[in-house]
């Protein structure tokens, strides 16, 4: 049983603001993260743009875990898309995740654009945790 | 190449930001309350200021002693004993003894306003390194370069109260600068003393300088009234941090009147006379031999001794006028400007309340229509970030080139690629 679950290739979908991180060099052509193909990116204008019914979209539809990356908190390019999603993620502002939803997969990063590799570290992290629930 | 240096300016700042998140953690990161900090240093101006104002008297002959009545701080100094040790003594600097820490509320309100300035320019400067002046921000930023005119000029009239030597060769200076304007400029210098300078000329430079601080709260509402949740409060650290710097500084350092004769009599504050101190009262008609100039403040004066009236106008005038026109070059395409889908809007006020630029407004839909209000997007506040769109539970505010339907259907084609 196990080893299905080893070889069940794992789609990691992120949505990513563009100002967080130097995105459009950390990806190759399908989209997906250079240093770790299981990764998938959505580049959006800013990580408060993230609709929570987005996330749960992609678990719906095979992801096996989603994540949001957006700015350093206290330094979003448009003041409090960081701080909404964060928000949102955690149940305090609405819209918010469903109640049915795995929120153990659901990842959130916040970084400056120059954390690139401190980024990836905590991905790998992430990673392994969703990893120990199947 | 101006957009590439703004670019860059921004690169350095994330970097020099990441160093310092090492040493605070994001969530004490003074850099990032860069816009709260003035204002906390403000309300110790002002908390000092009322203070300070209880016992100010605005006449030639008791100004300057009335700020002196303030500071009788007692100092410490090495002394001889009669039996010829050398020992530290406190004694007071002043006759007058009247207010206990007069000095140091006096020296919260220097080092306030240092530390008002200083954070100032740090909010501007990192404002405008990242790149977060232009465009749709273009009224916090105007309102913010009338505020930096505004602290300096209450700032200015701030050292004038003081009425002493360097007070008033400031005026004077300050007269042939206002003179060098053409037509109105002898009205100005006229109108900047009230005539020739008598007691009501500092009653004047009083109603400037809390004039001054009062426009300055009317322009902070301008600078915060397109901003959704201004951040006005800096973190717990980084506050108890400031309070801490300034009274230190203003303990260590107290604002004080430093005459020749307190020099003879406590030669240990002559060191002191190059900071903060105040020199002897004022004499009408005598200037002040190397005037001392604060960096923060004073800056104009050093440039109207050094270049002259009108090269100092040309300088502060110019630099002033690219400011205001700053947020206006270069300007961006706006091509991604939120739309309202009139048939799913249910008027629940989301976008709106969490537009971080007050760009949404609700408005009231025909009578007889579904839902009571509609969002409206005004276009020239709009920065395009999408916000409004992660907070409609409606689909009904959406990007035209960044469609929520085009970022399903793309996440639906990854997990199928990715699968």
């Amino acid at each position: 049983m196990s080893e299905q679950v080893e070889k069940k290739p794992r789609v990691i979908i992120g949505f990513v603001c563009e100002r967080s991180l130097p995105i459009d060099q950390m990806m190759d052509a399908q989209k997906a993260l250079v240093d770790d193909p299981e990764t998938k990116i959505i580049v959006l204008p800013c990580s408060g743009m993230v609709k929570p019914t987005q996330l749960e979209l992609a678990l719906a539809n095979g992801a096996n875990a989603t994540f949001v990356c957006g700015c350093a908190m206290g330094d979003c390019h448009y003041r409090l898309g960081n701080v909404f999603i964060k928000e949102r993620l955690e149940g305090e502002r609405n819209p918010k995740l469903r109640k049915n939803t795995d929120k153990r997969r659901v990842g959130m990063f916040f970084v400056t654009i120059k954390d690139k590799q401190p980024f990836l570290e905590a991905l790998a992290a992430f990673k392994d945790k969703v990893a120990e629930i199947g | 190449m101006y957009k590439k240096f703004l670019s860059l300016t921004k690169s350095l700042t994330v970097s020099l930001e990441k160093g310092l998140n090492f040493l605070t953690t994001q969530e004490h990161n003074p850099l990032y309350f860069h816009g709260a900090m003035p204002l906390y240093c403000f309300w110790f101006l002002i908390f000092s200021g009322i203070m300070l104002w209880m016992y100010y008297i605005p006449t030639l002959d008791r100004a300057w002693s009335s700020v002196n009545y303030i500071t009788s701080l007692p100092v410490v100094q090495q002394v001889v004993n009669k039996q010829g040790q050398t020992i530290w003594q406190t004694a007071a600097i002043s006759e007058a003894t009247g207010i206990p820490y007069g000095a140091v509320v006096r020296g919260i309100h220097r080092w306030g306003a240092a530390g008002m300035m200083i954070t100032t320019l740090l909010h501007m400067f990192r404002v405008y390194f990242t790149d977060r002046h232009r465009s749709w921000r273009w009224l916090p930023w105007v309102s913010g370069v009338l505020l930096l005119v505004i602290l300096l000029f209450t700032g200015i009239t701030g050292y004038l109260l003081v009425w002493d030597a360097r007070a008033y060769a400031m005026v004077v200076s300050t007269q042939a600068w206002l003179r060098a304007i053409p037509a109105i400029g002898g009205w100005m210098a006229e109108f900047f003393t009230g005539g020739d300078i008598r007691d009501y000329t500092l009653t004047r430079f009083l109603f400037f300088h809390v004039g001054g601080a009062s426009f300055l709260f009317w322009l902070i509402w301008m600078h915060f009234i397109r901003l959704h949740e201004p951040v006005v409060t800096p973190s717990r650290a980084t506050n108890f941090l400031t309070f801490g710097f300034i009274l230190v500084a203003a303990g260590a350092i107290p604002a004080i009147n430093v005459t020749e004769e307190l020099i003879k009599q406590y030669p240990t504050l002559a060191a002191q006379k190059d900071f903060i101190a105040s020199d002897a009262p004022a004499q009408i008609g005598m200037i002040v031999q190397n005037m001392r100039y604060d960096a923060w403040y004073m800056f104009p004066y050093y440039l109207i001794e050094r270049l002259g009236p009108v090269l100092a106008w040309i300088i502060l005038g110019g630099s002033t006028i690219l400011l205001f026109v700053a947020p206006f070059y270069p300007k961006d395409r706006r091509d991604n400007i939120a739309e309202v889908l009139d048939a799913k809007c249910t008027g629940c006020t989301f976008c709106s309340l969490d537009c971080p630029f007050e760009a949404i407004t609700m408005q009231e839909r025909a009578p007889g229509s579904k839902f009571k209000l509609i969002a409206v997007v005004q276009a020239a506040r709009c920065s395009e970030c999408g916000i409004c769109v992660g907070s409609c539970p409606f689909q009904a505010i959406d990007l035209p080139n960044t469609h929520s339907k085009t970022i399903e259907a793309d996440v639906l084609a990854l997990l199928k690629t990715g699968a």
